[in-house]
């Protein structure tokens, strides 16, 4: 029912697949728009894939420590479970990553070659590769936010709230790639000198998207509902809640719907407690036991672990390692 | 017969010249700006982590990233990890241009810069000083099915200059270092239409090698290439200009031989500026479309810096020779205290582009920056050439003030002198506020463009319509420049023009009788032959 939860499970679907030929009518849950996507796009839908599983595990890390940690269910067709029916801050969240996260995947896929419908080629008339040989083409991100635009808000044209406020939320994710986007320069005239000077623009780390996502997260606005009669029927617009707060830019996330605190397993809310789950005794923060475990309070234990250590690495592949065991106590939920 | 054409000429002639060169110059920035796409362009790639699955590597083989034969694919080092695959094993390969396109001679160079995604470890840090040594080969072929043919192969090394922002902890593990991109190839033509570049980091404990990089988790380079489009738009405004200039020096060297005197300096170095703008102008690159030049970058360089020198002695020289004491000039020897450092200069970067532009005409990886030793001196050059600027320009700076004050000087006495002499000085004068006026407005021109065009994204919308400002720039400049020497050599030409026989400028009427010889530098003038000249004998040097 919601954009994100069925092109998830496509993700979870499709990263073991790999590079191998995709069947766009047996991935389950897609409209038919995002069918016919699908199918003129079929190159890409590995990458697309790609990036949903990318913002997942942006996700996972960013919520490693919360009461809600972004918890996945395997075999299921929404694989987050019922947390994103409702029109909370969490689904505001993986709205946004996720959608942040085709874009990422389709332009890295589109400079590793993979695809040969990235580039102007695609979208400009003419022969093809004359374009280029006149005028060159660096599309930088534009052809990712693109596909992500075309995919991700494929579903969400229906004209109530929760349909707005996924488009708002998918453009947020997108607005961020585009804003953090660096400049890139070469200078390499007489001598190389800067008399010639070259700019690009370059992707960000993904891991600084998800970190300003979960800052809009913290800070994510609150609307309420409007219902406006117009000529096609009622639509549904959101309005910020509060009018003594700086109104949501397009760049804020936006709910409407207050979220669950989390404490307690229900399958209603998609809430899985936080029972059994590791605290940090230490902190006072909401990783720490206190908050953790809603007030429950924790168990502890002691661990022998077997650990690898005094490694020596090597850029790739291969690793040194001694084993040494270490004794941990860990403290879980009660 | 005295001073040049433009003292001679009459104000409208004048106004209308400059009307005509001032559409010639808004015309060179509008085929930039909007005929002309922008100048370069940076293509992204993402080297594919292709695995060399052969038991020996007897022979060299080449890995295509993606289309038919591609090779087979890794998608990050962990999956490296568990299938037990060695370093030497894993090949970045790159193939330029992405699927679908095709390089082109038209593109005149190709460089590639190389940067690499190092995630932060806590246990695999990047040591200080790190230093990634790279097996680099470089492949061409002309169509999409032969086989590969070797162009080089070089063991390069690159020091990592990378710096991480977080605190280095556990939390922030996964994180990228921000690294300096680092020169990676650089090819002076680009005559096939398919490249491969196939990179490996070789790993070896015992000479330690490739050891302590820290996680490299992608190899990125970005191709940069001069736009087909530009190219055109550039040879075609070289092909026009160049017998433009051509012509101008053919008509000006008659006039100079037409004289009963030998030719002055000042008009020697201003005949050698327009050779040497001729010299940047012949089109010799429409040559690079049909061969395999790789010497052409080089050459433009040579051709540039000679124009540039030229261009700072013509201003020292043209000073000296206007600067209205009583010392007798005309001598190239007297100018070798400016013109040193511009020879000097010129003389550090010609050497410092051969260290690097030179080399690379035999191995494009190769880069003056990679190394220490190359690197300072490299520094060395660069910062002797800086000091010679500044030396030149202190010279310069300290001339034109001389200048201005012996004019000043010389505008109490005008009215004590006589008809001719006043006439005399007054050209002189004139002449040089003329120049110093042209010169100042093309090098504040030259310098806003060059601000503009730095800090600038490139390209402006205008509605419909996006202006080019990079590739404004070069043909504006470009062409202000050549026409800067071409009213040079027009405007000061030595004038045909008697004073008495000029009717327009009443002013300037003098008796027919006073027939003296001024020639176009004043030095002659002064001193003890001066009564012998003002006598109506002939005084040609």
């Amino acid at each position: 029912m919601l954009l994100t939860q069925r092109s998830l499970a496509l993700g979870q679907q499709y990263s073991s697949l790999g590079s191998q030929p995709i069947l766009c009518g047996s991935i389950p849950g897609l409209v038919p728009k995002q069918l016919r996507f699908c199918r003129n796009y079929i190159e890409i839908m590995p990458s697309v894939a790609e990036g949903v599983k990318l913002g997942i595990q942006e996700c996972q890390h960013q919520f490693r420590g919360r009461r809600w940690n972004c918890t996945t269910i395997e075999d299921n067709l929404a694989i987050f479970g019922p947390v994103l029916d409702k029109a909370t801050r969490e689904s505001a969240f993986v709205h946004a990553i996720a959608s942040a996260g085709v874009a990422f995947a389709v332009t890295r896929s589109c400079a590793e070659g993979t695809s040969t419908m990235c580039g102007c080629d695609s979208h400009h008339k003419g022969p093809p590769g004359e374009g280029w040989k006149w005028g060159g083409c660096s599309e930088d991100a534009e052809f990712g936010v693109l596909v992500s635009r075309e995919f991700a808000d494929a579903r969400e044209n229906r004209p109530d709230a929760r349909s707005a406020m996924n488009r708002h939320n998918n453009e947020a994710g997108r607005t961020t790639i585009l804003d953090h986007m660096h400049l890139r320069c070469k200078c390499h005239g007489l001598s190389g000198s800067c008399e010639v000077k070259t700019c690009w623009w370059a992707q960000p780390d993904f891991r600084t998207l998800g970190d300003f996502l979960k800052d809009k997260y913290d800070s994510a606005s609150e609307m309420v509902v409007e219902k406006h009669r117009e000529s096609r029927g009622w639509v549904e617009t959101l309005r910020a809640k509060y009018a003594f707060f700086k109104h949501p830019t397009e760049r804020d996330l936006v709910y409407y719907e207050s979220s669950p605190n989390f404490c307690e397993p229900n399958p209603e809310t998609g809430s899985f407690g936080t029972r059994d789950r590791v605290c940090n005794v230490s902190s006072h923060g909401i990783e720490g036991c206190d908050l953790l475990c809603c007030g429950r309070g924790h168990n502890t234990r002691t661990e022998k672990r077997k650990e690898k250590c005094h490694c020596i690495f090597h850029w790739c592949c291969y690793v040194s390692c001694q084993e040494c065991v270490r004794v941990y106590d860990v403290h879980t939920c009660k | 017969m005295a001073g040049a054409i433009i003292e001679n000429m009459s104000t409208k002639k004048l106004v209308i010249v400059g009307v005509i060169l001032l559409l010639f110059q808004v015309f060179s920035f509008l085929v930039g700006g909007l005929i002309a796409p922008s100048p370069t362009t940076a293509v992204h790639y993402l080297a594919t982590k292709c695995v060399d699955v052969r038991k020996h590597h007897q022979k060299s083989k080449w890995f295509m990233p993606w289309g038919p034969n591609q090779c087979e694919k890794i998608r990050d080092f962990d999956e490296a990890m568990v299938k037990m695959i060695e370093a030497n094993d894993i090949v970045f390969a790159v193939h330029i241009p992405l699927p679908n396109k095709e390089m082109s001679p038209w593109f005149q160079f190709m460089l590639v810069i190389l940067q690499f995604d190092i995630a932060f470890k806590v246990v695999n840090q990047i040591e200080d000083g790190a230093v990634v040594t790279v097996d680099v080969g470089l492949a061409y072929r002309d169509d999409s099915v032969s086989e590969w043919t070797e162009m080089a192969h070089s063991i390069e090394q690159r020091k990592l200059n990378c710096n991480f922002t977080t605190s280095k902890t556990y939390e922030n593990e996964g994180r990228y270092y921000e690294c300096d991109l680092l020169p990676f190839m650089e090819v002076g033509s680009v005559a096939h239409k398919y490249y491969l570049l196939n990179i490996r980091l070789p790993v070896s404990e015992r000479k330690r090698i490739n050891v302590g990089i820290g996680e490299i988790k992608d190899i990125r380079l970005v191709e940069i290439h001069q736009n087909g489009g530009f190219t055109k738009v550039w040879f075609a405004m070289k092909t026009f200009l160049t017998p433009s200039i051509l012509i101008i020096m053919v008509w000006y060297w008659r006039r100079i031989t037409l004289m009963t005197r030998p030719p002055v300096l000042l008009e020697k170095v201003i005949f050698a500026l327009g050779i040497s703008m001729t010299f940047i102008n012949i089109p010799v690159e429409w040559f690079s479309v049909g061969f395999n030049w790789t010497w052409m970058l080089l050459f433009g360089d040579i051709r540039q810096g000679i124009f540039y020198a030229m261009l700072l002695s013509f201003w020292i020289i043209f000073c000296g020779e206007h600067l209205m004491d009583q010392m007798e000039r005309n001598r190239f020897a007297v100018y070798w205290k400016q013109v040193g450092p511009i020879v000097f200069g010129s003389f550090c970067l010609f050497i410092f582009d051969m260290c690097e532009r030179g080399v690379q005409l035999t191995n494009p990886f190769y880069s003056i920056w990679a190394s220490d030793v190359g690197t300072e001196l490299a520094m060395a050059f660069i910062i002797v050439a800086g000091i010679c600027a500044c030396l030149y320009f202190l010279f310069l700076c300290f001339m034109v003030f001389q200048v201005f004050r012996n004019i000043s000087g010389k505008r109490t006495s005008l009215p004590a002198m006589s008809k001719a002499r006043r006439l005399h000085y007054e050209g002189l004068i004139f002449r040089f506020k003329f120049l110093m006026l042209v010169t100042l407005a093309c090098a504040a021109m030259t310098v806003i463009f060059f601000i503009i065009s730095q800090v600038n994204e490139g390209h402006w919308h205008w509605g419909e319509h996006t202006v080019q400002v990079n590739s404004a720039f070069f043909t504006g400049i470009y062409g202000m420049w050549n026409l800067y020497v071409f009213a040079i050599m027009f405007l000061y030409a030595p004038s045909h023009k008697r004073y008495g026989d000029e009717q327009s400028t009443g002013d300037l009427g003098v008796n027919s009788g006073e027939d003296i010889q001024l020639t176009t530098t004043i030095t002659h003038v002064d001193g003890p032959t001066e009564i012998y000249k003002m006598t109506g004998k002939e005084a040609q040097e």
